[in-house]
């Protein structure tokens, strides 16, 4: 017996950003050098009064065509943008999905590593006997934490939620899931502000770094060069390490799909890695880098796009912590 | 690899319009950014094997500078 992963939905918010809009902001900066290198034309972001969860319900409800929400046991809920300190998201994702009472719900706080974390947790407890029908959501607004001059970023990030359906099989379709870990990074790709260590601050100082990017204590920062470093020198070693626990060669892989982080960075992973091109996803034009969202939209995608039976893919987040995870999973059909 | 071919590549490889010598403060130039030094982390590992941390980015000036960390016995 074991786990599938049988659907995902995602959806983005209806705001779409060009890097032509972006340009009118920042008239100074070549986007095209941009959208050749990191691969981003435009991202998406949601307004103000719209929420993750917004986004979150929006996707599941997708989802709910397809398949009997009355069989979801457990909510898995992954977010850096949760609706309040206190309580849980997914409680209130319960009831706005009007699921049974007899759930179990929880929220976890990761960021790029957290479609995995989330495959892996939700096939132990499917395998433990304490769920048969996983509701995976990662859902994120990383828009609300940008500062309005902070080019980079805006430049980067997106928002999106994605709902995936890990289920009881028979069979096993999920191998081996393992983690990494590294706090000392904690401060490269923050919001420092406005949770129990430091207060949000009205009279934050506006900061400047890169090439003219700005941001405040109260806003995402990000120190690029170094998350760009930390990911070549842990991923590509680390993801011979998800090969070497299930067994599997490279040869043997039918495609690995890494988070979507910047087109540069990935083609970068691949040729350490030699993986073929045909085998090593990398798709973000449309929507850029979602965070815990890129994952599971690029599966989908990737699902839609080609045809295909038992396809071995091997997936691996990796970002904000410093947190990274990863496995393999099979799928055999569109998901 | 010789020293002016060095310069060519990494300056098509950045795709600046500024023509890069020795001397040229690299992190001076307009057209430098963070994007700049991921494409300079890329472009020495696949040319020389050599992994440029965010120490050594921070440190290099000039083009000069960039060589002899990468090793002048590199170069000819």
């Amino acid at each position: 017996m074991g786990a599938i992963l049988k659907a995902i939905e995602y959806v983005y918010p209806k705001q779409k950003i060009t890097n032509s809009d972006l340009s009118v902001q920042f008239p100074d900066y070549d986007f095209s050098k941009f959208e050749e290198k990191v691969g981003i034309k435009n991202r998406y972001w949601v307004q103000d009064g719209e929420t993750a969860l917004d986004l979150a319900i929006e996707a599941c409800e997708k989802l709910f065509n397809k398949i009997d929400k009355s069989s979801i046991d457990f909510i898995l809920y992954c977010t850096q943008s949760p609706e309040y300190f206190l309580p849980t998201t997914a409680c209130i994702l319960q009831n706005k999905l009007e699921l049974k009472k007899n759930v179990g719900a929880l929220d976890f706080n990761l960021g790029c590593s957290g479609f995995a974390y989330g495959v892996g947790l939700a096939k132990a407890l499917i395998k433990s006997g304490q769920a048969k029908n996983v509701l995976l959501v990662t859902a994120e607004t990383y828009s609300k934490y940008l500062h309005p001059n902070d080019r980079s970023n805006r430049a980067i990030f997106g928002d999106a939620a994605a709902a995936t359906l890990i289920s009881f099989s028979e069979e096993e379709q999920i191998g081996d899931f393992i983690f990494g870990t590294d706090g000392s990074g904690y401060d490269k790709l923050i919001v420092k502000n406005g949770c129990s260590r430091f207060p949000f601050d009205a009279n934050a100082n506006e900061i400047i770094y890169g090439t003219n990017n700005v941001f405040t204590d109260n806003h995402l920062y990000m120190n690029g060069p170094e998350v760009f470093n930390f990911t070549n020198e842990v991923i590509p070693d680390f993801t011979k390490e998800v090969l070497a626990k299930n067994n599997i060669s490279i040869e043997n892989v039918d495609q690995f799909v890494f988070h979507q982080a910047n087109a540069f960075m990935l083609h970068f992973m691949r040729k350490r890695l030699k993986v073929d091109k045909e085998k090593f996803y990398i798709d973000l034009e449309d929507g850029g880098n979602t965070v815990s969202c890129t994952i599971p939209i690029a599966l989908k995608n990737y699902s839609q796009k080609h045809v295909f039976e038992n396809q071995k893919v091997v997936i691996v987040g990796f970002g904000v912590g410093l947190s990274w995870s990863g496995g393999l999973i099979e799928i055999n059909n569109k998901l | 690899m010789k020293k002016s071919v060095f310069l060519s590549k990494l300056q098509e490889e950045l795709e600046f319009e500024t023509e890069l010598t020795e001397t040229t403060s690299i992190k001076d130039l307009e057209e430098w950014d963070s994007m700049g030094a991921m494409v300079l982390i890329g472009f020495v590992s696949d040319e020389f094997g050599i992994m440029l941390n965010a120490e050594d980015i921070k440190s290099i000036t000039t083009i000069n500078s960039l060589i002899e960390r990468i090793g002048l016995d590199k170069f000819i």
